[in-house]
């Protein structure tokens, strides 16, 4: 089997830094894997374990990405391929747009495997717009997923159910971070994932021209103005304490 | 050009938030506001005066898949200016079926959504709810309204219902089953106490504190993301956060949470914040207005016993 996994070389939020106007400072911004996007790879290397195949790992992402691509190769990816466009300056259908293109120049994959949300923006919209532009089956937020010969049936979580759905490969599934655990690639694998094959391919090459419709005007840090008072003393204290505050609240019930 | 806004959501609560949303879009633009229904749902509303019921083959389907496919057919008799959709699972495929379609800009998880000129602003939260973005999309768009963000509207008897028969379509996707999951229905949006817990919580049965203590205090249980994801302990739509609901309570008491820039996105709007953590350096507490270190199994037993006691 043909297994595609796409991840996002994201803005590490831990690492941002703010401007003294409040803004962060997103240009040379420290990136890293996006969490769930590890379950995604894990994902595709148990099944590549499990039925046979390769797993190649695109990326739409500045040259910095490579890290984050090595990383997927360590875990287990056989090659990558890294479409040199940095996402921030782009929107979600401009990254899906170019992955699709892509993920067709490569051949002809049997299943694409992303993550629910990339963990710098969380918007969960270039799957399913992935799935859109390749005409592909879709299957959001997967906590199981089983392929058995031509078909694929994935258990989908959603808010109050789970679903169970089935369709012909091939497709596009997006997991949730309950489907696995990542696992830690070894020194060794470290180690071989530097001499695994990672293609750059400009987005020209892919005879893309990218104009995004959605773009980011402004961006202003959430500060937190809360009291933060300290109740101490032994739980009982504590406890009281902290009911006659929100009684003066006016937040509880006298 | 009038301005048309449609609202979809396959979630009845969830319909009369993006009912809300596009009635203030449609106010200040002067426009109408369309409630979109497909198929069976249509028996729910309307939550607004004019709706639109899609009825054909893809529209009895009620996946996201056919949903696209549904409102992409309509839009060929008449392209609205914006098209929201509730951010639910479902709802944010169906939203970015639609845009991809469509080649049209899409916003995900708007809180406040705006008009200026012919361009649909939406805020939203980015760099794990560490900054809020407000982002632009030309007109015609489509964006998804974060669940929790507006307060919902009620039924109304419409004044103008249209249908339309959208055709057939067979999916790719088949529903095998559907499982509900444990179904304890609550609803945040309205809750004036949410009593959340976190993974300080050390079993499954131990819920059982933190549901009494909500319920002795009339309020309701929330959870953060491990909780419902990971470990399941409770359905998602109590899971609070970037990936959650947003929720905006007289009070948010949080349980054995650290208190993650990802929770925090979806409750730094509460008016009044109180932490129970063992860590007295938990974030938590620099986003509380009264924090107590100490072990939740002993405080929230005294906590309950003083609100019943004084009661
Ligand atoms: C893209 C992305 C989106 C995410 N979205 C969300 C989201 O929407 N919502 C969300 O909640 N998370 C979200 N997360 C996960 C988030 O980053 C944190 O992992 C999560 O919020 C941690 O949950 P927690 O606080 O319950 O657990 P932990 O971080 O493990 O914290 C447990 C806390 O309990 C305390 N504790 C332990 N024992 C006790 C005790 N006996 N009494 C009192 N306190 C105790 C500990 O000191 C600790 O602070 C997201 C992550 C990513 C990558
Ligand atoms: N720039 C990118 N390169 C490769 N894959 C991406 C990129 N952006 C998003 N994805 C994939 O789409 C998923 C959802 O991302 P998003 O739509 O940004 O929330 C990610 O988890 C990745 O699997």
């Amino acid at each position: 089997m043909k297994i595609a996994v796409c991840i996002k070389h994201a803005v590490d939020e831990s690492e941002l830094k703010m401007d003294p106007g409040g803004s962060p400072m997103i240009t040379g911004a420290a990136g890293k894997m996006g969490t769930f996007d590890k379950n995604a790879v894990e994902e595709a290397v148990r099944l590549k374990s499990s039925g046979g195949g390769d797993v190649t790992i695109f990326t739409v992402g500045p040259a910095d990405a490579r890290k984050s691509m090595k990383e997927g190769l360590a875990m287990g990816g056989d090659r990558g391929v890294l479409v040199t466009a940095d996402p921030v300056r782009i929107d979600s259908l401009s990254v899906a747009g170019l992955l699709a293109k892509a993920v067709q120049r490569d051949g002809s994959f049997d299943l694409i495997i992303c993550s629910e949300g990339s963990s710098d923006v969380y918007t969960g919209q270039v799957p399913p717009m992935l799935a859109e532009l390749l005409g592909f089956a879709y299957f959001g937020y997967a906590k199981k997923l089983e392929v058995s010969g031509s078909r694929i049936r994935v258990e989908r979580s959603l808010e109050e159910s789970v679903e169970v759905v089935e369709a012909p490969l091939p497709a596009v599934v997006s997991v949730v971070s309950e489907i696995n655990e990542p696992r830690y690639p070894t020194l060794i694998q470290i180690m071989q994932a530097a001499k695994k094959p990672l293609e750059e391919v400009p987005p020209s090459a892919l005879g893309v021209e990218t104009a995004p419709k959605v773009v980011v005007r402004s961006m202003s840090g959430q500060g937190s103005n809360r009291k933060k008072v300290m109740l101490d003393g032994t739980p009982e204290e504590a406890a009281a304490k902290l009911v006659d505050a929100l009684r003066a609240e006016g937040v509880i019930p006298r | 050009m009038t301005l048309t806004v449609w609202a979809y959501s396959e979630s009845g609560q969830v319909a009369s938030e993006v009912a809300a949303a596009a009635q203030s879009l449609a106010g200040t633009g002067k426009g109408d506001a369309v409630e979109v229904m497909v198929g069976a749902m249509s028996d729910a509303g309307p939550r607004l005066p004019n709706a639109l019921v899609l009825r054909g083959m893809s529209a009895s389907e009620n996946t996201p898949e056919s949903t696209a496919e549904a409102i992409c057919r309509a839009t060929s008799k008449g392209m609205p200016s914006v098209i929201l959709v509730g951010s639910t699972r479902n709802g944010r495929e169906v939203a970015a079926r639609v845009a991809a379609r469509l080649g049209t800009g899409c916003i995900s998880d708007a809180s406040k959504l705006t008009l200026e000129g012919e361009s649909l602003i939406g805020e939203r939260s980015a760099f794990a709810g560490k900054v809020t973005a407000k982002v632009v999309a030309p007109i015609p768009c489509v964006a998804t309204v974060k669940v929790g963000t507006y307060p919902a509207a009620g039924k109304t008897t419409a004044n103008s219902v249209s249908e339309m028969d959208v055709g057939g379509f067979s999916p790719k996707v088949k529903v095998l089953k559907t499982i509900r999951k444990d179904a304890r229905s609550v609803n945040l949006n309205s809750a004036k106490i949410i009593v959340s817990a976190g993974r300080g919580v050390k079993k499954k049965e131990d819920l059982a504190i933190v549901e009494s203590l909500a319920k002795s205090l009339g309020g309701a249980v929330g959870c953060s993301r491990p909780l419902s994801s990971d470990l399941g302990w409770l359905p998602e739509e109590h899971h609070i956060g970037l990936t959650g609901v947003t929720v905006k309570p007289e009070l948010y008491l949080a349980v054995g949470i650290s208190g993650q820039l990802q929770h925090i996105a979806g409750m730094k709007d509460s008016k009044v914040v109180a932490a129970i953590n063992t860590d007295k350096d938990a974030p938590i507490f620099q986003a509380a207005d009264y924090g107590i270190v100490g072990d939740l199994y002993q405080v929230i037993p005294a906590i309950e016993e003083i609100v019943r006691r004084r009661s």
